[in-house]
């Protein structure tokens, strides 16, 4: 690359302001600059660039520094956001498990309320199955009682009509033996009597002994003494 | 001395960084930077007809973020699409093997590990600078 000259009253000029002012000429300017045509100007440049240097060195510095930082808040940022992802992770996963808890609560109230139903249906089941209990007993009671009324009627009926038989053909046989003048009358009316008052007898104790059966078949609690 | 150098890297602090560190180190005379491997690209382009205008050394960091493809792949299509001539690298805070592999198949020169204290690596390279310039140094990672 060529370099340039500056005239020797321009270099003065830089000299100078240098001198008045600490201003200098700065950056890659200073590496293109010859300076022969005026020598004392060497010693300009060479301040100048350790001026450059220093300004360099400090900014250098400077940018560093702020680089560092600049990573620092960087790795900061980086880890608040994934910090703020694992929060948002945490959240969701709690928000799902909320979410299947309240479900599966849900769900046992559910089942609780089809429980409590099934229960109820079983109360109802077990009232009803006690009730048919009770009338299919009721009623066996009642056919078992029907079935021994009607016994005792028909015993009753045909005791009655065997001793009101017995004593309408002992009667009958008695007024035809009267009316046909028998001798013997006397001889059937005692048996007569005495047939008569053995089937009143009988009869009685036929009653008497329905009667007492009937008395034990009754459900009534017996006492002790 | 370098005549010009061109940095592509993403971190606007680092270009600050860099120039000062550069300029300390005397390394360069000029020295563009750009932040996005599209647009470095794109500067290869144009200098396809003006040869003259292209810099003589190349800091590509590694990963550009906002580009559409990384240094890596910008390294090889100026090696390939653009013409070499240029001596060029990555310049990374990363070390990683598999990439500096990578980098080497594009033909990266060298990898200088990026950190807070880049001057020394720098004036490494500089020491080092004619070897790439006439292709004789062979690939270098400056850690």
């Amino acid at each position: 690359m060529k370099k340039i000259q500056f005239p020797a009253h321009m270099c003065q000029e830089f000299q100078r302001i240098a001198q008045e002012h600490k201003i200098y000429l700065e950056g890659n300017i200073l590496k293109v600059i010859e300076h022969v045509s005026y020598p004392p100007f060497d010693e300009y440049i060479q301040a100048a660039k350790e001026n450059d240097q220093n300004n360099r060195k400090k900014r250098l510095e400077v940018t560093k520094q702020v680089q560092e930082q600049n990573k620092q808040l960087t790795k900061s940022h980086e880890e608040n956001e994934k910090l703020m992802a694992d929060l948002k992770i945490a959240l969701e996963e709690a928000e799902n498990a909320k979410t299947s808890i309240e479900q599966q609560n849900q769900e046992l109230k559910d089942s609780q309320a089809e429980n409590e139903q099934l229960m109820t249906d079983l109360k109802e089941a077990l009232e009803k199955a006690e009730n048919a209990k009770k009338s299919a007993e009721s009623d066996l009671d009642l056919i078992q009682k029907k079935t021994q009324f009607e016994l005792i009627g028909n015993i009753v009926s045909y005791a009655l009509y065997v001793i009101v038989g017995t004593g309408v053909i002992t009667t009958a046989l008695y007024v035809m033996a009267i009316l046909h003048g028998s001798t013997e009358t006397t001889l059937i009316g005692n048996t007569w009597s005495n047939l008569f008052g053995i089937l009143l007898t009988n009869s009685f104790s036929i009653i008497g002994t329905i009667m007492g059966v009937k008395y034990a078949s009754k459900d009534e609690p017996k006492s002790n003494t | 001395m370098i005549q010009s150098i061109l940095l592509v890297d993403d971190e606007n602090l680092f270009h600050l960084v860099f120039e000062d560190a550069c300029s300390l180190l005397d390394i360069s005379l000029t020295l563009e930077s750009v932040s996005s491997a599209d647009e470095a690209e794109k500067m290869f382009k144009d200098w396809m007809g003006h040869p003259e205008e292209k810099p003589e050394v190349a800091f590509v960091d590694l990963n550009i973020v906002g580009s559409s493809f990384d240094g890596i792949e910008l390294i090889r299509r100026i090696n390939f699409q653009y013409g070499n001539g240029v001596v060029i690298g990555i310049i990374s805070s990363s070390a990683d093997q598999t990439e500096i592999s990578r980098a080497v198949q594009a033909g990266a020169q060298f990898w200088i590990v990026k950190s807070d204290d880049i001057e020394p690596r720098l004036e490494e390279f500089k020491e080092d600078y004619s070897g790439y310039k006439n292709r004789s140094a062979a690939f270098k990672v400056y850690k």
